[in-house]
């Protein structure tokens, strides 16, 4: 095998990705602004719930929205139709009306009624559970104020006898455990490590498909494959140069992902020998498809379109767009189908469960069969396709 | 481009032709046969290139011409037949007979998104060229082809003049003992056209074996020490451009135009032994002479004494369209 052949055509392609300017934007201004805008949708500290609070303004919802805020929920005024609006569609789990009679009950130390309204989701049950924990603690803060304020104390003796006795016996409080699979899953991971993950998988994929068989379309439509052929170079070191310039694509484009997520947004990658592996094997697999598509069209333009909307679809239904994890069972089963299912779930490992190579075997095996499929397939196409040229 | 020239281009081929046999044989093609499917593209092609000779091979499109240099190239494997370059068998992997070929396809085989410079040192690592070797060697070229100066646009902004040079330059890089060139000036205006056949003609003088395809006949005049006309996928003839011009009976053609007796003048010059045939056209003398520019003085005294007023002599010299037209039956563009 004469290493200098198959190194130049390796280089080439390479040269020729960079060159392309589009590339520029899809390849590296692109996957670091959606995992930016998307790692932020996803991050941040996320609050137990939301509720919103309808009433005038009176002591006692001044009290029960510091007691929400307090257990960490995010707290909203409102009115009661967009109260009832936002529980139903889900943007707030949990509704609490503050009528003026519970209003005039507080402050006259009697007995409070409160009105709640609840979503359907199940995340909805627990937050009700917190905000009546807190409703009890303010109206058990308010009872108390008004017993040592019938006592003659001033407001600030008040304050100083309360905030001894919080001291002493520390207010109630709920914590809520969401023990669902895949609340445990994600309990490890922030917004922007989850999305890096994917984006990885996504781009990675989507410009080795999309970029190498354009260009492998170009070269064979302007004859310089014919004339690499043509100097000391046989059809075998020829393919081998080709796949490995679109495996340079594929590391190039993942190489990048990783440093600038790392460098700029801290994205821990974990063991970096198996992303390394399974990046590699991932690559493969869609130098190998890039070579199917690069011979098997004639035009550039309809194979970067087909490229392009396979990428996207594998993507979707590998997990890379949504989090596998929300999938249906039989859902989840097809998406296996994909390379990208595969490279989610061992990436998924990496990151957030501190995975090595071993421990992701069964994910490489596969997207090494597949690699396997896909470079035989394309190296096949692509030898047919050059006897044709010649 | 700026090719340096050593001795006189004319005189060394002139002489090229008869001598083929004793100089060194760079190219041997034997019985070559290639069938796609029903059609059989190429039937038993045989010919010679010695170093230093531009051999020329001349037909239509179609006729089988790029069939006969991809099998001469490596880039296709004939049915039948066999061919050595530079004594170096083509077949197999034919990585070692290909190391001596340069070949510069009739498409603008270059990367039009790299600039110049990229495509030489891209296609000077496939032949095997490194280090500074490769980099003299793509100075050198890129000085060669008039592309110095623009050595690191890409070429998708050169004219179509400088794409042609490239794309010839990156054929010569690594000094082929046998360049193919597949008819390089298709598409090229005039100028460049010119600049690229005198390119050739100083490669030849340098002593590198040339093999080129044209359906161009003044190209092929101009170049070709030997020329193969090529139709239907059969070498009909093969030699020099005289030789080639024996084969019609070495005629030419005398038109004689004017006023008075046209039966007069007819009957004064058929007597003549240079005159082969006299026909009437439309007041004008047809004649069919052989050796014209010896034959001329005497058939006009003839005419003119015999009261014939010529306006107008035209005398054709048989061409190499002539040649094809008298081997195939049908005209070279056909």
């Amino acid at each position: 095998m004469r290493t200098g052949a198959v190194l130049a055509i390796t280089l080439v392609e390479i040269r020729r990705f960079l060159a392309d300017r589009s590339n520029i934007f899809f390849a590296f201004v692109f996957p670091l602004v959606l995992v930016l805008v998307l790692g932020i949708q996803n991050s941040g500290d996320q609050p137990a719930g939301r509720v919103a609070v309808v009433g005038d303004d009176s002591s006692l919802q001044a009290a029960l929205v510091d007691a929400l805020a307090g257990s960490d929920l995010e707290v909203e005024e409102t009115d009661a139709e967009t109260m009832r609006a936002d529980v139903a569609q889900g943007r707030r789990q949990v509704g609490v009306l503050v009528s003026p009679e519970a209003a005039r009950a507080f402050d006259d130390g009697d007995a409070v009624e409160l009105e709640i309204v609840t979503g359907g989701q199940t995340a909805a049950l627990a937050v009700a559970q917190v905000v009546r924990t807190a409703a009890a603690t303010a109206m058990l803060r308010g009872g108390q104020e008004t017993v040592l304020a019938g006592t003659g104390a001033t407001e600030q003796e008040v304050d100083e006898a309360l905030a001894g006795a919080d001291e002493r016996i520390a207010p109630a409080s709920l914590a809520v455990q969401d023990t669902s699979e895949v609340a445990q899953e994600f309990s490890n991971v922030t917004g922007i490590q989850l999305v890096a993950g994917s984006m990885l998988l996504l781009f990675t994929f989507l410009n080795t498909l999309a970029g190498g068989a354009a260009t492998l379309i170009q070269a064979r439509r302007d004859g310089i494959v014919r004339r690499t052929l043509a100097a000391p170079v046989t059809a075998g070191q020829a393919i081998t140069g080709i796949a490995l310039g679109r495996l340079a694509i594929a590391g190039f484009q993942a190489v990048y992902i990783v440093v600038a997520t790392r460098l700029l947004f801290g994205v821990d990658w974990g063991d970096i020998a198996a992303v390394t592996v399974l990046l590699l094997l991932f690559g493969l697999v869609g130098a190998g498809l890039s070579m199917i598509l690069g011979t098997a069209f004639d035009n550039e333009g309809t194979a970067t379109g087909l490229a392009v909307g396979l990428g996207l679809v594998l993507g979707a239904l590998g997990g890379t767009m949504f989090p596998l994890e929300f999938f249906p069972d039989t859902l989840r089963r097809v998406a296996h189908i994909t390379p990208h299912a595969w490279g989610y779930e061992a990436i998924a490992q990496i990151q957030r469960h501190g995975a090595g190579v071993l421990d992701i075997l069964p994910q490489l095996g596969v997207l090494a069969g597949m690699a396997a499929v896909t470079l035989l397939l394309g190296s096949w196409l692509l030898r047919r396709s050059l006897s044709r040229a010649m | 481009m700026n090719l340096s020239v050593t001795g006189e281009p004319e005189a060394l081929r002139s002489g090229r032709g008869e001598g083929a046999n004793v100089a060194e044989k760079v190219l041997g093609a034997q019985g070559l046969v290639k069938r796609f499917g029903p059609v059989t593209a190429v039937d038993g092609v045989s010919f010679e290139i010695a170093a230093g000779e531009t051999f020329g091979l001349l037909g239509p499109n179609g006729a089988g011409k790029t069939t006969t240099i991809s099998m001469v190239a490596g880039l296709l494997v004939p049915d039948a037949g066999s061919v050595t370059v530079a004594g170096v068998p083509m077949g197999g992997s034919s990585v070692e007979a290909k190391r001596h070929i340069g070949l510069v396809p009739q498409d603008l085989a270059i990367y039009p998104d790299l600039s110049a410079r990229a495509n030489l040192e891209y296609f000077g690592r496939l032949q095997g060229l490194r280090g500074s070797t490769l980099r003299q060697r793509t100075a050198e070229v890129l000085e060669l082809i008039g592309l110095a100066d623009r050595a690191k646009e890409p070429s998708k902004k050169f004219s179509g003049g400088m794409k042609r040079r490239l794309n010839i330059g990156v054929g010569l890089l690594h000094r082929p003992t046998l360049l193919i060139l597949d008819e390089p000036t298709v598409g090229v205006d005039p100028q460049s056209r010119n600049s690229i056949l005198e390119s050739i003609e100083a490669l030849s003088v340098e002593g590198m074996a040339v093999l080129y395809t044209t359906h161009y006949m003044e190209e092929a005049e101009r170049l070709c020490d030997r020329i193969a006309i090529i139709d239907d996928g059969r070498l009909q003839a093969e030699g020099t451009r005289d030789q080639l011009i024996e084969l019609t009976g070495g005629v030419d053609t005398i038109r004689l135009t004017g006023s008075g007796s046209l039966d007069a003048g007819a009957a004064a010059v058929e007597q003549m032994p240079a005159v082969r045939r006299v026909v009437r056209d439309h007041g004008t003398l047809v004649l069919t002479v052989s050796n014209a520019p010896t034959a001329i003085a005497p058939i006009v005294n003839a005419a003119t004494g015999a009261g014939l007023s010529l306006a107008d002599v035209e005398i054709s010299r048989p061409d190499l369209e002539s040649v094809f037209l008298h081997l195939t039956g049908k005209a070279l563009r056909d």
